[in-house]
């Protein structure tokens, strides 16, 4: 693995556990990590980028530097995002979000919208730890190089615009009362 | 849409079997004063009766033979043209509301889909005030491990206690009078992918409970909780060693085929019972007489067939066991091997029937894979099995072996697509519920008339993941309609009439002495018909599509009421109806192709109508 990925990881895993299990992350150690895990919720954005935030620190608390963030190592990888796809269906993913993420039990990535937020950051780490309505977390299950093919693939599957739904002239025959 | 020719048969028909009146009751304006049990079908009889007094509904089905059956009469076809809306209440929640609300003593109580709030309502006073609301800890994890949307299909009520099933695997009892939690059990394991959304029964104060989750490749389980403190009786899960699935001594099945030991193990590949499915999500029944408790499994998992060999016992089966200790008595494998996602769970109505010429203490049961069962309840032998909606995987079952004989061209494999296979994998019908009418000896059936394709693919076993492995995109049936709402004899195995519905018809059915019979559509329409002619007499388009099922009763100030769930959901909204899927409020959904315009018909809801004349 590559350690500029180690380093992504490092920041997320400070993210997940409010600052406990990362060392090289100065404003995730002051203790703005609970915020920072929280705010990818709400801004529907990369979850980290309050990370940099460092005005919200205290004078005098050592600044952070520069913003961390999660950049996919495939993206725009056409064949990486085809072996994610092939990795949505080994994982059982496909009979959650559906054929093509078109939804089932799970929502839909047809949308383009992103309950946990749309960038490959924010994607990765729903994957990595799992959400609240029952999404299971894949971090130490399947490889990280792995999580990040089936970002890849499931951010490149929002190809229309679902926004109106015209119904004028498209009804089936109705044969009830 | 039956033709007028076969509705004056039907009618014919019914009359010449009623008894003890003294003319054609048919005809007689009068009938809904008079006593019922005097114009109940020759040899006809609900099997236990009605749960309380008549203007009260005590328990899910009415009572504990699924009748769905209620004695009072002031409605009828005569003055059901006037029905109206009495009252609504908002249950704030937009899901899949299947089941029914309860009426006891003025109250009605009614459970929420997830997250499963428990409403008090004092039919008392004006404007139905709440007399409490009870919110349990229900973890949202479950949310997105139930497959097909997160609903529930109601409570239990006995000793003053509210039972009743959480999504995220556990039972709670809940004290009628002040809504304070008595106790909380956890049933389900929710890493596994166990949720719970079936309605329990009370049986001897023993609640009974079942799991959700064949798509998941749970284990499948029903069990017996004590009623004072919730500590588990019994479990018997339906795959695995006899030990488990207890069959014992007690087990004295009908047929050679299903006698042996250790089948629910020894009919599946290895290890692949331990995630081979028979959840128990449809509703139970219970004969006092036999003290036989009777319930449906789910389908095997995973759907792809290749990866379980065998006849994966005791999936996809109605079976009896014991109440007191869970033994099974005997078994009834409806589809031995399941090759298209027909769980067994749906209904088992009991009653006795005059069949040629002698009164049979049957079990009647509309199966998924479009075969009505008319089953001896004592001892399982299948007395008639036919189809009841268009039907083309069989060519039919050999009533010697309890077998249906499959059809070679619509068997899947894996690496085969197989067409056009009807019923669907959601059934001739789900777990909308019928009822039954001992005036007419009838059943009235809410049915879907849809097809599919099949096309299987390898799947692994991730626990919390859908155990599935196939593919298979359903389609509307032939004849041009999706559902039909039925009258059905039992006793020959033929329908008497029908009413054709654009849609599957989700929602479960009410036939009253008053001889009216009630449903709702996935439409939003609710319906009174006429119970002999199936002559729709009424209806209402109440505020979303219906999944739930009408109860009718007495309210306080003598009028009888009849009420409905209004709450688009359950597989339907979620699996087909694509933009109108239930579970995920945030998502932005392709119409679905099945129905493909249901979504200009409905939307979400949460609601509950309350009707009277």
């Amino acid at each position: 693995m590559k350690p500029a990925v180690v380093w992504r990881m490092c920041a997320f895993i400070a993210a997940a556990h409010a600052a406990q299990a990362c060392t090289d992350s100065s404003a995730a150690q002051a203790g703005t990590g609970t915020q920072t895990a929280r705010s990818g919720y709400s801004d529907g954005g990369d979850s980290l980028r309050m990370l940099a935030h460092d005005e919200n620190l205290p004078v005098g608390f050592p600044m952070s530097g520069k913003p961390l963030e999660l950049r996919n190592p495939y993206e725009g990888d056409k064949r990486a995002a085809g072996i994610g796809a092939q990795l949505f269906i080994a994982y059982n993913c496909i009979d959650c979000h559906g054929a093509d993420g078109a939804g089932a039990m799970g929502p839909t990535f047809q949308d383009g919208r992103w309950h946990f937020g749309g960038s490959a950051g924010a994607v990765f780490e729903s994957i990595y730890q799992g959400r609240p309505d029952g999404m299971p977390s894949w971090g130490g299950r399947i490889t990280n190089d792995q999580i990040w093919m089936l970002t890849a693939y499931v951010r490149s599957l929002a190809t229309v615009d679902l926004s109106t739904e015209n119904f004028s002239g498209q009804t089936i025959e109705r044969t009830g009362h | 849409m039956s033709t007028p020719s076969r509705r004056i048969l039907a009618a014919a028909l019914a009359c010449a079997a009623c008894t003890g009146g003294t003319k054609d009751s048919s005809t007689d304006s009068t009938r809904a004063t008079t006593p019922a049990a005097a114009r109940t079908v020759a040899g006809t009889r609900i099997a236990s009766p009605h749960a309380g007094p008549a203007g009260e509904w005590q328990m899910p089905a009415g009572d504990y033979s699924n009748s769905r059956y209620s004695e009072l009469a002031t409605i009828t076809p005569a003055n059901a043209p006037s029905l109206h809306v009495s009252w609504t209440f908002s249950t704030g929640v937009l899901r899949g509301h299947e089941g029914q609300p309860l009426v006891i003593a003025n109250t009605m109580y009614i459970v929420t889909p997830y997250p499963n709030v428990a409403y008090a309502i004092d039919l008392a006073q004006e404007g139905q005030p709440l007399k409490w609301k009870f919110r349990p800890e229900n973890a949202q994890q479950a949310v997105g491990r139930a497959c097909c949307d997160v609903v529930n299909r109601g409570a239990a009520f006995a000793n003053g206690k509210i039972f009743y099933n959480l999504l995220d695997g556990h039972t709670v009892a809940v004290d009628a009078a002040s809504g304070r939690q008595v106790w909380r059990t956890k049933m389900g394991d929710l890493a596994r992918g166990e949720t719970i959304t079936m309605a329990p029964i009370v049986v001897k104060n023993k609640v009974l409970v079942g799991s959700s989750g064949g798509e998941m490749g749970v284990r499948g389980w029903i069990a017996a909780l004590d009623v004072a403190t919730g500590k588990q009786v019994w479990r018997a899960y339906n795959v695995g060693p006899d030990r488990d699935v207890k069959v014992g001594p007690k087990f004295k099945t009908f047929y050679a085929h299903d006698r042996g030991k250790d089948l629910g193990q020894t009919t599946w590949p290895g290890d692949t019972w331990k995630t081979g499915g028979g959840a128990v999500w449809g509703w139970l029944s219970y004969d006092p007489e036999l003290n036989l408790v009777y319930h449906g499994t789910s389908n095997p998992g995973p759907w792809n067939q290749d990866q379980r060999l065998g006849d994966n016992k005791w999936t996809a089966a109605i079976l009896a066991r014991d109440a007191d200790t869970g033994e099974m008595v005997w078994a009834v494998q409806t589809s031995p091997h399941d090759l298209w996602d027909y769980d067994a769970v749906n209904e088992n109505i009991l009653v006795d029937l005059p069949i040629k010429g002698r009164t049979r203490k049957v079990l009647v049961h509309f199966d998924r894979n479009g075969f009505e069962y008319t089953i001896d309840r004592a001892t399982g032998e299948i007395i008639l099995a036919e189809p009841f909606v268009p039907m083309n995987w069989a060519d039919g079952i050999d009533l010697s072996t309890g077998r249906p004989k499959a059809r070679p061209e619509k068997m899947p494999a894996q690496g085969k697509k197989v067409t056009d296979i009807c019923p669907s994998l959601e059934g001739g019908k789900n777990q909308q519920p019928a009822a039954f009418s001992p005036q007419t000896g009838l059943f009235y059936v809410p049915t879907n008339n849809l097809c599919m394709d099949f096309e299987s693919r390898h799947v692994a076993y991730i626990a919390g993941t859908p155990f599935i492995g196939a593919n298979a995109p359903e389609k509307g049936g032939p004849g041009g309609y999706r559902g039909e709402f039925m009258a059905w004899d039992a006793t020959t195995g033929k329908k008497v009439w029908g009413i054709r519905e654009p849609y599957p018809v989700w929602g479960g059915a009410l036939v009253t002495a008053g001889g009216v019979v009630f449903y709702g559509t996935l439409d939003g329409w609710f319906k009174a018909a006429d119970a002999r002619t199936g002559k729709v007499l009424w209806k209402f388009k109440v505020g979303s599509g219906v999944v739930g099922n009408p109860v009718t009763y007495t309210g306080p100030d003598g009028k009888q009421y009849v009420a409905i769930y209004a709450g688009i959901g359950g597989d339907m909204g979620l699996l087909i109806a694509g933009d109108v899927a239930a579970n995920l409020p945030y998502d932005v959904r392709q119409r679905g192709t099945t129905l493909p315009d249901l979504s200009r018909w409905t939307s979400w809801g949460g609601y509950l109508f309350v009707f009277s004349l």
